[in-house]
């Protein structure tokens, strides 16, 4: 994947100043609040309205993790069921996904599953996925328990966490955690010389067959 | 004591000027080189060589230059290396054991290696030293220097004691003849050989010989101890007569001629033109034969090779022998290399006046495709263009010969354009996902076949250019009669998402677009259906406009557009439509249109219509280079809130018609209902106790919703009421399909042969061996992939040639394995031992060979019919015969040594090389 990044970094002629770069994106159902998951991350503001995301939108954010610069690209899409089509295709090239559900919406919850399947089968094999329960600062209108949602992630083999872009609990914690998982996975990948991530521009393999399912991860 | 030993050494290391002379210093280096190699300890232990030893061990070469003043000599050491025995039998070594070489000499394990220095060959030896001059055009003639440098190796083995015996070369290189000494104690052995053009009669038979051997030794012992003879003739076969290679070059002539059979076309070549084993050598041996009991001599002789005890056989492959696949894969190639383009290879003319008219031909489209457009459209007609730029090409063809006949184009573009049934899934997939290249029921893969046959039968460059063109042609036309003729070019059948899958890496181009266009023939087809349906019910009303359009256009569905003035996106289906008309009628206001269904029993808000579902256009499809372009562009935009802005502007293309859609299903309706089907979470609802105590359910947009000005609010307001078959298309597959048959036309014949190449490696390894298949070699050089392809297949051509040759008409099972194992290792191994001999399964058909082949070189003169002497096999082309013996010499009262002659009997060289040992102490 790193010489994906070097693609990338080829392209971004005005920002060169990073070692890798990572592209991650954000799905889940409508209204979720991936946006402002995204804003409290990215700017570390939170807006309680945020205009209905149409298409895809994105956000960049560098970090330093092992005196590396990553460079997050995070897109943020609509959830809308008519945009599925289209946010479907950029999961192609995605190395990490943030699948969000939200704590007070029974509705977004149970869409999780088919969310899991969609990235299954349009994303690369080895892209990693978070599951995050977003809204937990409203304890009071929650319907969907914690330990629901750990154990949807674990019969998933998704990591979970519960976050709240408004009272911003965990949400750099989601992030950076998604991140290491790539990176881990990345030097897995790498030491076993396997070719589908050390070759040059890697892409997926046009399969009939679904993606493998994920590599369990210990929440 | 540690340190005087060191000093010592370093005292021995001085280059001592009292050997003044150059002979002094030249026998002195000798010795240092022997010494260097450790070659002086004589307690060196090597036990006798097992059989095979010579052929399966590996040769060790240790080379130095030393001077004889100005002359250079190249100093080279030859050991055998076998796996190292316990150390303990060295103590066993007596005092005054033979030397190893002397032991070697009567070594009767290893005569006649396959594959050995001709030093080993002759004497048998495992360890050796060859003193040569270094340059190839020098040699030391005259007899003068020859006894120099013998008498300095001499000098440097008895000065060095060491026991490994030292040739030097002698005479030109090319008649390898060698001097050479071995000293040992109180022993010593001479080396000498002795080679002449012509084998003298007397001695042209082994009694000859054993004369000279006899009176070499020069043994006045009685009885003189049995001579011990191995004897090896040596018979080779180049006439195959009727086993000659089977199979002929596909005759590519017989479809020129007029039997289209179109078999050909869409396989591949291969095999062998010509015979591509050239000799097969036959050596018949008899390994252990004592003096007396075989006559062999100048009037009789009791050598026949059919009773050899002993058969082996080597064959020697014809170097180069042309091969079909290899050749064309060459060809191939070479193509892949051309610059030229399409109108370059098939003249001018074309160029200047098509290359116009597909310069301006995107703007001229964009204007088609303008719902507003002011062009009449029916002259401007993308369909009369190419029509008359294919007229204009068969025109200017039938002036020029073109370089393909019609009878040949049109089963080629058949082979490639019909569907094949689908490959089993483990066929399809495996492979082609490795190499790149697609799958074999594709048409590219069928293209590629096809092209490839164009470049090397008919026509190369040329034939190729106008194969594309035509296919080219092809494409347009079946995307012009998308109702006639679709479905059958349907690259990958399963496309069902939205992207069109197509990592550049993974499959070629030609694929990818192709994809592309099959997805607007598959639009196209659906508009033009829908608009069938709908002409059909206008039918009663309209029959003249239906007249007159059928009278305008030349392709049949053509005028699904060329006689409209705009181009609207259809919806797909009729059926779930409820009829416009009746809606109307009940709903003064306005006419709902293009209404799919109705949702969840919802009204509308502001009237008591049921919400309906409109009719949406489908998202555009994508390849993926397409996307990334996109979300390249969307990203340069930036991460600010205009960047946002206009990325969600950007995209709301899609968001725009549905609203329209929406509104004209919905008359009356309101963005809050648009919203509730589209996203419902966005409408929420409350129970609110009104003025009069009841509980109402009241409903308003989120707070996101009513952010003034955002872009749902923005794009609901210049919506306007359009369903979704009037509204100006999302996917313009009119100018998506122009752009693809525009990509492809402008494709050079070598772009095509390089986009087409992986498929011919895919199709040429398949045609291999599957054994052949699995190795992995793969490099990324397309000339080095070629020539190992071509590689595999002479190797296979060999192959098949052996197999043809072994193993005819036999009933047994068992001698069919025994000779199918003794075909793959002749093909594998230096020599193969023929099991059985001349009596075996194989021994019986080489029998066979040579007595065909020795009738059919006796047919051409039948009157010369010499009765008796009617032989199986021709003479002997090589007689090798090795004496050996140990006698006590020069004196009877001398120890008994090893003695040894080897002679070679050719129709144009005879030589004899000896080796006789004699007792240095007691004479």
């Amino acid at each position: 994947m790193a010489s994906a990044t070097a693609t990338y970094g080829q392209k971004e002629s005005s920002d060169q100043n990073f070692d890798y770069m990572f592209k991650i994106l954000i799905i889940g159902n409508s209204s979720v609040g991936k946006t402002s998951f995204l804003f409290r991350y990215a700017d570390d503001s939170f807006t309680p309205a945020f205009v209905s995301t149409v298409g895809i939108d994105f956000k960049v954010k560098t970090i330093y993790r092992n005196d590396k610069r990553i460079k997050l690209q995070i897109w943020d899409t609509a959830g809308q069921e008519r945009y599925r089509t289209i946010t479907t295709a950029y999961y192609r090239g995605a190395m990490g996904f943030i699948l969000m559900y939200d704590i007070t919406n029974e509705d977004s919850f149970n869409a999780v599953q088919d969310w899991s399947t969609q990235i299954k089968t349009y994303s690369w094999d080895n892209a990693q996925v978070l599951l995050v329960g977003n809204k937990c600062d409203m304890e009071d209108e929650r319907v969907v328990s914690a330990d629901r949602g750990r154990q949807l992630s674990e019969h998933l083999g998704f990591e979970f966490f519960e976050a709240s872009a408004k009272d911003n609990i965990n949400v750099k914690q989601t992030f950076e955690r998604l991140v290491d998982i790539i990176c881990e996975k990345m030097s897995e990948s790498l030491d076993a010389g396997d070719p589908a991530v050390t070759g040059a521009k890697q892409g997926p393999q046009l399969t009939e067959q679904p993606a493998p399912p994920h590599q369990d991860c210990a929440c | 004591v540690l340190s005087v030993f060191q000093h010592e050494a370093d005292v021995f290391e001085i280059t001592d000027f009292t050997t003044a002379s150059e002979w002094e210093r030249f026998v002195s280096r000798v010795e240092e080189v022997l010494n260097d190699w450790k070659l002086t300890d004589s307690s060196v232990d090597r036990s006798a060589p097992q059989k095979g030893d010579f052929t399966t061990g590996s040769w060790e070469e240790e080379s130095k230059e030393i001077h004889f003043a100005d002359f250079k000599f190249l100093i080279t050491h030859y050991l055998l290396k076998k796996e190292s025995k316990n150390n303990e039998e060295q103590d066993k070594q007596a005092e005054d054991a033979l030397p190893a070489a002397m032991q070697d000499l009567l070594c009767m394990q290893n005569d006649f290696p396959p594959r050995a220095h001709c030093l080993v060959r002759w004497y048998g030896l495992q360890e050796f030293v060859v003193i040569t001059p270094a340059t190839n055009s020098e040699a030391i003639i005259s007899e003068s220097k020859c006894n120099l440098l013998l008498s300095s190796v001499s000098i440097s083995l008895s000065n060095s004691g060491c026991q490994v015996p030292v040739f030097v070369q002698i005479q030109q290189k090319w008649r390898r003849i060698y001097a050479g000494e071995c000293q040992g104690p109180g022993v010593r052995t001479d080396f000498e050989i002795v080679h002449l053009r012509r084998v003298p009669s007397q001695y042209n038979h082994l009694s000859g010989l054993l004369d000279i051997f006899k009176s070499k030794i020069g043994c006045n012992m009685l009885p003189l101890p049995p001579v011990d003879i191995a004897i090896r003739f040596t018979y080779v076969l180049q006439d195959w007569q009727q086993y000659s290679w089977p199979q002929q070059p596909p005759d590519f002539d017989a479809l020129l001629g007029g039997e289209v059979g179109g078999v050909e076309i869409g396989k591949l070549p291969f095999g062998a033109c010509e015979e591509s084993i050239s000799e097969l050598h036959l050596a018949a041996t008899w390994p252990h034969v004592t003096e007396g009991i075989v006559v062999d001599n100048d009037v009789y002789s009791d050598l026949d090779p059919l009773q050899a005890p002993h058969w082996s056989v080597r064959v020697r492959m014809a170097e180069n022998p042309q091969c079909l696949l290899g050749e064309y894969l060459t060809e191939f190639f070479r193509l892949c290399c051309r610059k030229e383009s399409v109108e370059d290879v098939l003249g001018i003319g074309l160029t200047d006046e098509e290359g116009r008219e597909t310069g301006d031909i995107s703007s001229a489209l964009s204007k088609l495709t303008e719902p507003a457009a002011a062009v009449p459209i029916s002259r401007l007609s993308v369909s009369s263009m190419v029509h008359s730029a294919r007229k204009r090409i068969h025109r200017r063809r039938h002036i020029h010969e073109s370089p393909l006949s019609n009878e040949i184009l049109n089963s080629i573009l058949l082979v490639s354009l019909t569907k094949v049934e689908a490959f089993p899934p483990s066929e399809r997939w495996s492979l082609f996902l490795q190499l790149k290249s697609a799958p074999p029921d594709s048409l590219t893969y069928r293209l590629a076949l096809c092209v490839f046959l164009v470049n090397y039968s008919y026509g190369g460059l040329a034939g190729v250019a106008h194969l594309w063109q035509e296919f080219v042609l092809e494409l347009r036309y079946r995307w012009e009669n998308t109702c006639l003729v679709y479905g059958f070019m349907l690259i990958f059948v399963a496309y069902a998402a939205f992207l069109i899958p197509c990592n550049l890496n993974i499959h070629s181009l030609l694929v990818v677009t192709g994809q592309m266009l099959n997805c607007c023939i598959e639009r196209r087809r659906a508009r033009d259906e829908a608009r069938k349906a709908q002409e059909a019910t206008k039918q009663s009303k309209e029959a003249e406009s239906e007249l007159s359009a059928k009278e305008t256009s030349q392709g049949k569905s053509w005028e699904s557009w060329s006689d409209s003035e705009e181009e609207f996106y259809e919806c797909l289906s009729e059926q779930g439509e409820d009829g416009p008309q009746t809606e109307a009628g009940q709903n003064g206001a306005s006419r709902a249109e293009g209404r799919l269904h109705p949702y969840n029993n919802l009204t509308l808000l502001h009237s008591s219509e049921p919400l309906y579902v409109p009719v949406t256009q489908e998202p555009a499809p994508m390849t993926e280079d397409q996307l990334e372009e996109q979300s390249e562009v969307l990203a340069k935009l930036g991460t600010t809130a205009e960047g946002t802005h206009l990325r969600a502007r950007m995209q709301s293309a899609c968001l725009l018609s549905d609203m329209e859609s929406f509104k004209a299903a919905n008359p009356g309706c309101v963005l809050e209902d648009f919203v509730r089907w589209y996203s419902p979470r966005d409408y929420v609802m409350e129970e609110v106790v009104d003025e009069k105590g009841n509980k109402v359910t009241r409903g308003e947009l989120s707070t996101r919703m009513k952010i003034a000005g955002n872009m749902w609010v923005e794009a609901w307001e210049t919506a306007r009421v359009t369903p979704a078959r009037r509204q100006k298309r999302l996917f313009d597959d009119t100018k998506e399909a122009e752009k693809v048959l525009h990509y492809f036309a402008m494709q050079k014949p070598g772009d095509v042969a390089c986009h087409l190449f992986s498929c011919v490696i895919h199709a040429a390894l398949l045609k291999l061996n599957p054994a052949v298949r699995k190795s992995r070699f793969f490099g990324n050089k397309r000339n080095r992939i070629c020539s190992q392809l071509a590689g595999m297949e002479t190797a296979i051509a060999q192959a098949r040639s052996l197999k043809a040759k072994f193993t005819f008409n036999n009933e047994d099972q068992s001698e069919a394995t025994e000779l199918k194992k003794f075909v793959s290792s002749l093909l594998e191994e230096p020599e193969v031992e023929v099991t059985g001999a001349g009596q075996g399964p194989a021994g019986r058909i080489i029998h066979r060979l040579f007595v065909n082949a020795q009738q059919a070189a006796l047919l051409p003169l039948p009157d010369e019919d010499v009765g008796g002497d009617k032989k199986d096999f021709p003479p002997p082309a090589g007689r090798e015969i090795l004496l050996r013996t140990c006698v006590p010499r020069p004196a009877p009262y001398s120890r008994s040594l090893p003695q040894r002659l080897f002679c070679v009997l050719m129709r144009e060289e005879f030589r004899l090389a000896g080796a006789f040992s004699s007792d240095t102490s007691f004479f």
